[in-house]
């Protein structure tokens, strides 16, 4: 290994490997948690929860990730709404989680739905309200299906994590820039783009390859 | 109300024409990606689909590539890393790397759309065709092609939909699309809400527009056997 490599190695992985991760772990739970409240509520037949559900999933799918972080980081705090400006980490996460969970609304609704009706007429029958019926009978059977679309999300929200570079986030691709621009800088002024951009695509194949090989294996044996 | 009274709509009035000149170069780049990945996914799906030996494997790394690393690198990559290899630098307009970018994205995902498009054709209605005396590659274009594309048609719009808004990414090499079009402006007047919802609006409005387009011609498309 050539020595410039070993610092922006070291660099990238403590600094940048850990941001992404950390941003990826804080947008996959926020996803999951708003996404299946949304989707099993998606179920219930009131058409103005429904429209109001409905638009939310189709606004947040509809846009490109990059315009919601904008949104979210660059036009939310100047609004009356929420007259407050938080961190870029914040922004991305928050960004992420419209996007994320608009997904994974869908895919629960679908999964809900999945479960036949004589488990809700079981479950009624044994005295279960609306709630208890969703959290201890529907939603534990429904997960099983839910399981391979959320390690797919998984996989895009690493990859999708690199759009926070665009708001000043420190992650693994803008940790890759920025040894790019200092070795450009420093004698003998080579930048070794090609090797940095080579290398954090290997970097996200090694992450991702084995997410989406998980989530088709998952989906062959869970459904 | 104080939301409604202090957003400025005489300002995005005003500027009007700068998000039409973005919105003009989303469409092209869009429009040219999408018809490339169009290209790819047909070809490549077939040599998938097909098991054709050298291009098949090539196909698969291809689409397991791009389909593992963020797009945003991938552009990078293309506009940043190609130009700086050693001994042999590739150097492209920005608008060839817009459109190149979105392209082979596209092209992957397209790739696995139309894989399993041209897979679904029931076995039977290739050996019908080759028993009619076609050939194997007039067997595709005749039975293969319409109706494995026609199978491959709702994952294939989901694609194309998603390689238009990838290209908001290109603003990250500074390609004057929509989204870098309001960037710059936002960084001129400092109207972050007026400039981003705008923006927003115009990107739901063209989005659902183009799904709504291809949901009429998925209706028309479909196979009539199949419903």
């Amino acid at each position: 290994m050539p020595d410039w490599a070993g610092p922006v190695a070291h660099y990238m992985l403590h600094e940048g490997l850990t941001t992404t991760l950390r941003i990826a772990a804080y947008a996959v739970v926020g996803s999951t948690v708003v996404g299946v409240l949304l989707g099993t509520l998606l179920t219930i037949r009131f058409w103005p929860l429904q429209a109001l559900i409905r638009l939310y999933v189709e606004i947040w799918r509809g846009l490109p990730i990059l315009v919601t972080i904008f949104l979210v980081y660059f036009a939310l705090p100047t609004t009356p709404v929420i007259h407050h400006r938080f961190g870029a980490i914040t922004g991305a996460a928050i960004g992420l989680i419209l996007w994320g969970s608009a997904q994974v609304a869908e895919a629960t609704r679908g999964a809900v739905q999945s479960i036949p009706s004589e488990q809700h007429e079981a479950a009624s029958a044994l005295g279960f309200g609306w709630i208890g019926r969703h959290r201890s009978v529907i939603l534990p059977q429904a997960l099983r299906r839910l399981l391979p679309p959320l390690v797919s999300l998984l996989a895009n929200i690493i990859q999708n994590t690199t759009i926070a570079s665009l708001i000043g986030v420190t992650e693994l691709l803008a940790t890759g820039q920025r040894s790019i621009e200092r070795l450009q800088l420093t004698p003998p002024g080579n930048s070794h783009a090609f090797a940095i951009y080579a290398a954090l695509l290997a970097a996200f194949f090694c992450i991702s390859f084995p997410l989406t090989r998980l989530a088709i294996f998952l989906e062959r044996r869970l459904v | 109300m104080t939301l409604v009274a202090s957003f400025d709509w005489h300002f995005i009035w005003e500027h009007i024409p700068d998000f039409w000149t973005g919105l003009k170069a989303t469409l092209k780049v869009a429009a040219i990606g999408i018809g490339g990945s169009l290209a790819i996914g047909i070809v490549l799906g077939a040599a998938r689909a097909h098991r054709i030996p050298v291009l098949s494997w090539v196909a698969a790394i291809y689409v397991e590539v791009i389909r593992n690393t963020p797009i945003l690198v991938q552009i990078f990559f293309i506009a940043g890393g190609l130009t700086q290899i050693p001994g042999h630098p590739i150097r492209l307009e920005p608008f060839t790397i817009a459109w190149l970018s979105v392209m082979i994205w596209g092209g992957a995902y397209n790739t696995e759309n139309f894989r399993a498009g041209f897979e679904a054709v029931p076995w039977r209605y290739r050996e019908a065709g080759l028993a009619l005396g076609f050939s194997r590659v007039a067997t595709f274009l005749n039975v293969t092609l319409p109706i494995g594309a026609r199978i491959a048609l709702p994952s294939s719009i989901n694609t194309y939909v998603s390689v238009l808004k990838n290209t908001s990414l290109l603003t990250a090499i500074g390609f004057a699309e929509l989204t870098d079009t309001a960037y710059s402006l936002e960084s001129q007047s400092f109207k972050p809400s007026e400039v981003y919802f705008a923006l927003g609006a115009t990107y739901l409005l063209v989005v659902w527009t183009l799904s709504a387009l291809v949901r009429l011609l998925e209706r028309r498309l479909t196979i009539p056997e199949a419903r």
